[in-house]
């Protein structure tokens, strides 16, 4: 096995396990040693904007479990990674490597061409925002990943979002109904099949558009994990296509671990939310 | 036991020096403003951006806001496109963040605007995990 490394995912990822799983997976098989960490107890404080006390203890609580991991840290989340970088390694002292996870895949692209062995016949357009490119340039990168996978296509029709993700909109709506409204106008500009995410904070919104039925919905590690054959299902879409029939999907046991009143009231609301598109 | 007063003191001391610097360094000539794609979704939308500007300043300086300062930050989603932008090269979107921990009241001054918290956010994370990852996954992986 080749270098150890932290694999930091962030928060609201754990809505995709089978993205998490796929991302292990592809980081074992370009020659990684990761293993993973994230979830409330490893948050990065960015959420805490407005409690500086609170966001301070979580940067320096969190800064010093990477730090005893004693390993590279390789980012998932683009808030995390920013987060980090202007914020949480000011008021701490980083003790080790970071790395982007779309940067450290386009450095191992002649280790992960071989393994996307399978056909992903399909054109799409990368869902972009302006932000975040100036730290690693996803926009430039995550297409010359895609066009790795044999079959893909990648168009684009020239729209980039503001923000650097969209859940930042969520408190926006008519910011938010934008996005989704020009998503789909360059989607169908450019002839796509689908669209496809760098973060998931933008699948989670994003992928309402699929669930209404105005175009299908991918975040790229789907696509890389297709053609390198991986067995995950997309239960996040599943559930979302499925609305108030997600209950059945989940199945009683599952929704027992979390609780049917917390369900109905914290987590079915998100499934069932769909994109404003009447403009 | 802990004492509150030093949870995070470092990193709000960066915050301070920060604030000083950009305090310092900007001539408030409004380029950011004009060029920001999220200021046209502001509650109150800026018609001189040299003053919208003066009006960030003052929020970091402690002092009120103005509104279409105010409406501005609310809508700061870090875009970036105001870095390249500023001939001072202040850093706006640094400056835009440490304004908007200010007016939330996150840096100890009067709380200026309103944070639409999600009370559910980690139980809603920590629920998601629990329906995404087998039991010992979420013993050894959060």
């Amino acid at each position: 096995m080749g270098e150890r490394v932290t694999f930091w995912y962030g928060c609201n990822v754990l809505r995709h396990g089978d993205i998490i799983h796929a991302c292990l997976d592809i980081l074992r098989a370009v020659g990684y040693d990761a293993s993973p960490v994230g979830g409330p107890d490893y948050c990065c404080g960015t959420v805490r904007d407005a409690n500086q006390t609170t966001a301070g203890g979580m940067a320096t609580r969190t800064v010093g479990k990477l730090n005893d991991r004693g390993a590279r840290v390789v980012a998932w989340c683009p808030s995390c990674h920013s987060h980090m970088h202007d914020f949480m390694e000011k008021g701490n002292d980083r003790q080790f490597d970071m790395t982007y996870l779309v940067e450290l895949l386009h450095m191992n692209r002649a280790k992960l061409a071989p393994l996307l062995k399978r056909e992903v016949p399909m054109r799409v357009m990368l869902h972009k925002h302006v932000g975040f490119n100036d730290l690693v340039p996803v926009n430039r990168m995550v297409p010359e990943l895609l066009e790795m996978i044999p079959g893909v296509q990648v168009v684009d029709a020239g729209y980039a979002a503001p923000g650097y993700m969209c859940a930042s909109f969520a408190v926006l709506p008519k910011a938010l109904d934008d996005i989704h409204a020009n998503t789909v106008r360059a989607a169908k500009a450019c002839a796509a099949d689908a669209v496809v995410t760098t973060f998931h904070q933008c699948y989670r919104e994003i992928v309402g558009l699929d669930a209404a039925g105005a175009v299908p919905v991918y975040n790229y590690i789907h696509l890389i994990s297709r053609s390198m054959g991986l067995p995950y299902e997309d239960e996040y879409k599943a559930w979302k296509r499925a609305g108030d029939g997600a209950k059945a999907l989940i199945g009683e046991e599952r929704i027992a671990k979390v609780g049917i009143q917390f369900y109905e009231r914290a987590i079915l609301p998100e499934l069932k939310k769909r994109p404003n598109l009447a403009k | 036991m802990s004492d509150r007063s030093v949870i995070g003191q470092r990193l709000k001391e960066f915050q301070q020096r920060e604030v000083e610097r950009i305090l310092g360094a900007c001539t408030q000539c409004g380029k950011c403003n004009e060029v920001c794609p999220m200021a046209q979704y502001s509650k109150a939308p800026s018609q001189d951006a040299k003053a919208t500007v003066g009006g960030v300043l003052a929020v970091l300086r402690g002092e009120q806001g103005s509104p279409e300062a105010l409406g501005w930050i609310g809508v700061c989603t870090r875009s970036g496109v105001c870095v390249p932008a500023c001939p001072e090269n202040v850093d706006p979107k640094m400056m835009m963040r440490l304004a908007r921990m200010t007016a939330l009241g996150g840096r100890g001054l009067p709380k200026q605007l309103d944070a639409k918290e999600d009370r559910d956010y980690f139980d809603r994370v920590r629920a998601f995990a629990k329906l995404q990852l087998t039991d010992d996954e979420l013993k050894e992986w959060t």
